[in-house]
């Protein structure tokens, strides 16, 4: 079988594999703590034998899937003034508990539940330095300092009811993704010391349509190309076959 | 190709973000209406190559891994519960609450419904009721031929009856609050329901700890920031239309794929 049908489609999959990663991204463009992520592809070389006239083995390149590379950098900071809507500026995630373990996320977008407990839009409770978080209608008005502290003002005396649980990872693009803005590792995570926290805010997804939009572009139109080499070798084949398929009368 | 199916839930999310910006917009001069905001969450992914997986024995290991992301969805639209601006009226029996709570009221079939639109009437019988004539709870009567009613921050209806001079007490407003206030279940007509989110109600007297005060003559304002929400709508129409080039862009990509054979 003629190698360059087999190249162009091990390209053609790979720009599939992209087309998804940006449709995903788009899709997520207003997904509060949403990172962006990027397919990287590498090459795979294969050895195929001589053609004639060539000696030795020739090298020939095929593309591969390597990864998807998650774009960590900090999201735009968009004002809610929802009391318990929390963006974490800089590095950092929140600490959520799930029946299946603790998993992690940066979407701040907090509420209480019927006991009073600091919840995800999911309904898993968030987690602060003593466990589970409850708020009573009793507290008043809640601030959340930028430390993650969470404190109220009831008739003059205020008073320091939990603090937010911020940890960090050693290695936070391995962190893997559960869905629901979630993220599951196996890491140990240990508590961020310099944490900022903005009340009233989540932070917006880091997706810029611009360079999605314009990535799209480039994939497909690559797509495109590939896909006419692939025409023109198989006109190429069918040529050759009519040719050599002609008998001598 | 799955980009297809990921853009139309892109679409999707777009689309309800537009209505949820439509209904707030409506409602920007509903009494007491609070802010809608829909959140998003990402769908599952498919793990192809599960980040941090071993690939080699030598212990090194994927920094990235490839996850495919199948799109995304509405997770929930929630309440900004923020307090709205009072607007003066005038009116005696409109009454604004400044703080949280919500008054209750006794719907048709009888049971309790909870609001925070305080633009009351009489009834015939002269009990305070909502504009569609649900009795606010505790009921109040208001004697004949009152001539001057005030109600106080702590929500004690005094009525002056034509003859007298003094003010008669004749009942008492009760605010009720919830555990959490964004579990309610709105059924329109700026009313809400318990549910089993919103935990259990607990009545008081307006300005005790944890209520809010009462102010009569006024009218709580919707808490709708209508800049906010033009933007917010301008964002959600580009994004809509960013999803639908995604979708046009697969398609052409399907279509080289379908010339191939030809």
């Amino acid at each position: 079988m003629d190698n360059s049908l087999l190249v162009s489609l091990s390209h053609q999959l790979a720009s599939y594999r992209a087309m998804d990663v940006i449709a995903n991204n788009i899709a997520n463009a207003s997904t509060p703590g949403f990172k962006r992520e990027a397919a990287k592809f590498e090459e795979y070389v294969t050895m195929m034998r001589p053609a004639e006239g060539q000696t030795g083995l020739q090298a020939v390149s095929f593309v591969k899937d390597a990864g998807v590379m998650r774009d960590t950098g900090q999201g735009n900071i968009e004002q809610t003034g929802a009391t318990y809507d929390v963006a974490i500026a800089g590095p950092g995630y929140f600490a959520v508990q799930t029946p299946t373990g603790l998993r992690y996320t940066r979407d701040g977008h907090f509420s209480l539940d019927n006991n009073g407990n600091l919840v995800t839009s999911q309904g898993l409770q968030v987690q602060g330095d003593g466990g589970a978080i409850t708020i009573t209608p009793n507290d008043g008005e809640i601030s959340i300092a930028p430390d993650g502290t969470i404190s109220s003002v009831v008739n003059g005396i205020g008073n320091q009811l939990a603090k937010l649980k911020v940890v960090e990872f050693p290695s936070p693009s391995t962190l893997v993704k559960q869905g629901a803005n979630l993220y599951s590792t196996t890491q140990t995570p240990t508590t961020s010391t310099n944490v900022n926290l903005r009340q009233g805010a989540l932070e917006a997804s880091n997706v810029q349509p611009v360079i999605e939009i314009s990535h799209m572009i480039e994939v497909m139109r690559a797509y495109e190309a590939t896909a006419s080499l692939s025409k023109s070798q198989e006109d190429l084949m069918r040529q050759a076959i009519d040719k050599l398929g002609q008998m001598p009368s | 190709m799955r980009a297809l199916s990921i853009a139309s839930t892109g679409m999707l999310a777009q689309q309800t973000n537009v209505e949820v910006i439509a209904n707030n917009l409506a409602n920007m001069n509903t009494t007491g209406f609070k802010q809608q905001r829909a959140e998003f969450a990402d769908l599952l992914y498919q793990n192809i190559q599960t980040p941090g997986s071993q690939t080699s024995d030598q212990g090194t290991y994927a920094p990235n891994g490839i996850q495919l992301g199948a799109g995304v969805r509405t997770a929930s639209v929630y309440r900004v519960t923020t307090q709205g601006d009072l607007k003066s009226t005038g009116n005696p029996y409109d009454v604004a609450i400044q703080g949280a709570g919500f008054f209750r009221v006794q719907q048709a079939d009888g049971t309790d419904a909870y609001t925070r639109s305080g633009n009351f009437s009489l009834s015939p019988q002269g009990q305070l009721v909502t504009q569609d004539g649900l009795v606010i709870q505790p009921g109040i009567a208001i004697p004949q031929n009152t001539i001057g009613v005030t109600i106080n921050a702590q929500g004690q209806v005094n009525a002056t009856v034509a003859g007298s001079t003094t003010a008669q007490t004749v009942g008492q407003l009760e605010l009720t609050r919830f555990p959490n206030e964004g579990g309610l279940n709105a059924i329109g007509n700026n009313l809400y329901l318990e549910t089993p989110g919103s935990g259990s109600p607990q009545a008081g007297v307006p300005g005790s700890t944890g209520y809010g005060t009462i102010q009569q003559g006024f009218l709580e304002t919707s808490n709708v920031n209508s800049v906010d929400e033009i933007t917010a709508l301008i964002t959600a129409q580009r994004a809509y239309e960013m999803n639908s080039k995604v979708v046009s862009a697969a398609d052409q990509m399907l279509q080289a794929a379908a010339r191939l054979g030809s």
